[in-house]
This record gives C-alpha cells, structure tokens and sequence, in this order.
C-alpha cells in the first residue's frame, strides 16, 4: 500500500530552507500566513498598517531564519517579530499612569461608580458587532498603549499562557498580568458607555 | 468597595477585585477560589463587574478578523522573490 505524505514538521521545513529550499519556505508561510496576519491585524485595526506588518514579518523570517535556533517554539519566535514589528516608539505616559490606577479597587461610596458598575446589555454580540460597536472597540484597544495592548491580544484574543506571552515580549510573568488585568479594566470602561443596560 | 447585600462576606471587594480582573475563567481549585466564588454569588457589584470584564473579552474574541488578502499574499512573494535576487539564496546563518 501507498504510505500517505506526511505534513513536514517546523523543524524540517527550517532546516531545509537554511539548505536553500524555496518551496519549503513558500509552505512555511502558507502554515503561518492566518496566524500573523490575524495577529498583525488585532494589534494595528487598520488594513493597511496590518499587510505592512505581515509583509515585514516574513521577510525578517526570511531573513533572520538562520538565527533561529530551535530553543522556543517557532510560532514564539514568530509572534515576537509580529510584536516588535508593530511596537511604536511613542509613549503615552498619561495613560499609563491611568492604567496604573487601575489597580485599586473602586470606592462604591462614590455615586458615580454605581453608574460605573450597572449591569450591561444583554443584547447578543454578533447583533452588536454589525453596527458602531466595531468602531467602539477598535477605538478603545487602539487607544491602549502597544505593550498593554500586545499582552491583550497575545493573552485574551490569541490564549496564549502568561509564560509565553512573557517570552514574547521580553516582560515578566507579573508584568504581564498586571498589562492584561489593567487592560481588560480599561477597555471595560471605554466600553461601558455603550453596552449598560 | 462595600457590598449591597446584608450578608457577611468572608472577602471584601476590595480584596478579590485584583483576582476577579486577572483570573476571569481561571478553573483554580483553591480554598482562596471558594471564598471568591462564595462572595461574588452574593455581591451584585462584583458580579456586573465580573460579568461586564467577561463580555468584554467577549466581544473582542467575536469580532471577525478577516482572511489574508490575496494581494498582500502576492506583494510578500514578490518582495521574498526580490530577496532571493538581490543575492540573498537563503536566510544568514
């Protein structure tokens, strides 16, 4: 009987791109294409900037493949350069002291935190996402700055663990809760408006 | 935070508030995990926060991330078929 082709693993596919195989690297992109580009796209919320960080992406693959050295999982790797890629230079200092403040609980004796804490809309998502609610979300997690908002992404939209998201942002596990816990508040609250019952 | 119920908590708001953000569908099996769960079934405040944390990750999950264009598809060819020109046969070692 015929044995079955089996599908070549990342380690394979690497090595025979670093002994110059072009098809293996067209095969390696095809696995990776949706993943990058989902990730690109969830971190920037913009097309354009999206297919520049996709593009970008696999030529420093193609180009830094060689320094991949097999240690983390490829995707790992993978989701780093995505990251750095989209990482922006400009702080926003203001806003991260806001985020920071997230870490105290309310104080309910404060009227205005009644109204923060109001139940939300049951209406179902998909219904909500035909209209400006879209615009809502891409407005708020772009509004967070880009080392919150990649742990968001990483950790909340792509599930990846506390640890690899760490190893992929050069942050420390805490750091990395801390981002994600003062995000979810974040975008909590940018959304609140819209969705209290 | 107080609570709006009568009931005694063994936690306060204040003191789960950090968990309830950080672990929202955390299976933790934990004597701690109990008594969080125990407050937020009786505390209307920490459940409409919880809730509204819970959708909003929701609501992010939900929102439809589109396929590859197959433009970008061929402009990355294109510019790895440049690389491959420009004398770079395959990635530094």
């Amino acid at each position: 009987m015929k044995e079955l082709p089996t599908t070549p693993t990342d380690a394979a596919l690497i090595a025979r791109i670093k002994k110059g195989d072009e098809r293996a690297f067209t095969l390696l992109v095809r696995r990776y294409e949706q993943t990058v580009w989902g990730f690109a796209y969830k971190l920037c919320r913009d097309k354009e900037k999206a297919e520049e960080s996709f593009q970008d992406t696999f030529v420093n693959v193609y180009r830094k493949l060689g320094q991949f050295d097999g240690r983390s999982k490829f995707s790992t790797w993978l989701y780093t350069i995505v990251a750095n890629n989209c990482l922006m230079k400009r702080r926003r200092r203001k806003l991260e002291d806001l985020l920071e403040s997230y870490d105290e609980a309310p104080d309910t004796d404060d009227p205005s935190v009644h109204d923060q804490l109001a139940s939300w809309d049951d209406t179902p998502a998909e219904r909500l996402l035909q209209g400006e609610l879209k615009e809502t979300l891409d407005e708020a997690i772009r509004k967070l700055p880009d080392d919150y908002r990649i742990v968001f992404v990483l950790r909340d939209l792509e599930q990846r663990t506390a640890e690899e998201t760490a190893a992929i942002t050069g942050l420390s596990v805490p750091a990395v809760k801390s981002r994600l816990r003062r995000s979810r508040i974040f975008l909590r609250e940018q959304l609140h408006g819209f969705m209290k019952a | 935070m107080k609570h709006t119920h009568i009931h005694t908590h063994l936690l306060s708001c204040s003191e789960i508030y950090t968990h309830l953000c950080e672990n929202l569908d955390a299976k933790i099996d934990s004597e701690e995990c109990r008594r969080i769960k125990a407050h937020i079934a009786e505390c209307e405040n920490c459940t409409a926060l919880l809730d509204s944390l819970k959708k909003t990750v929701y609501l992010y999950r939900k929102y439809p991330t589109p396929k590859v264009p197959a433009a970008a598809r061929t402009d990355l060819f294109a510019v790895i078929r440049l690389e491959q020109k420009k004398g770079k046969k395959r990635p530094s070692r």
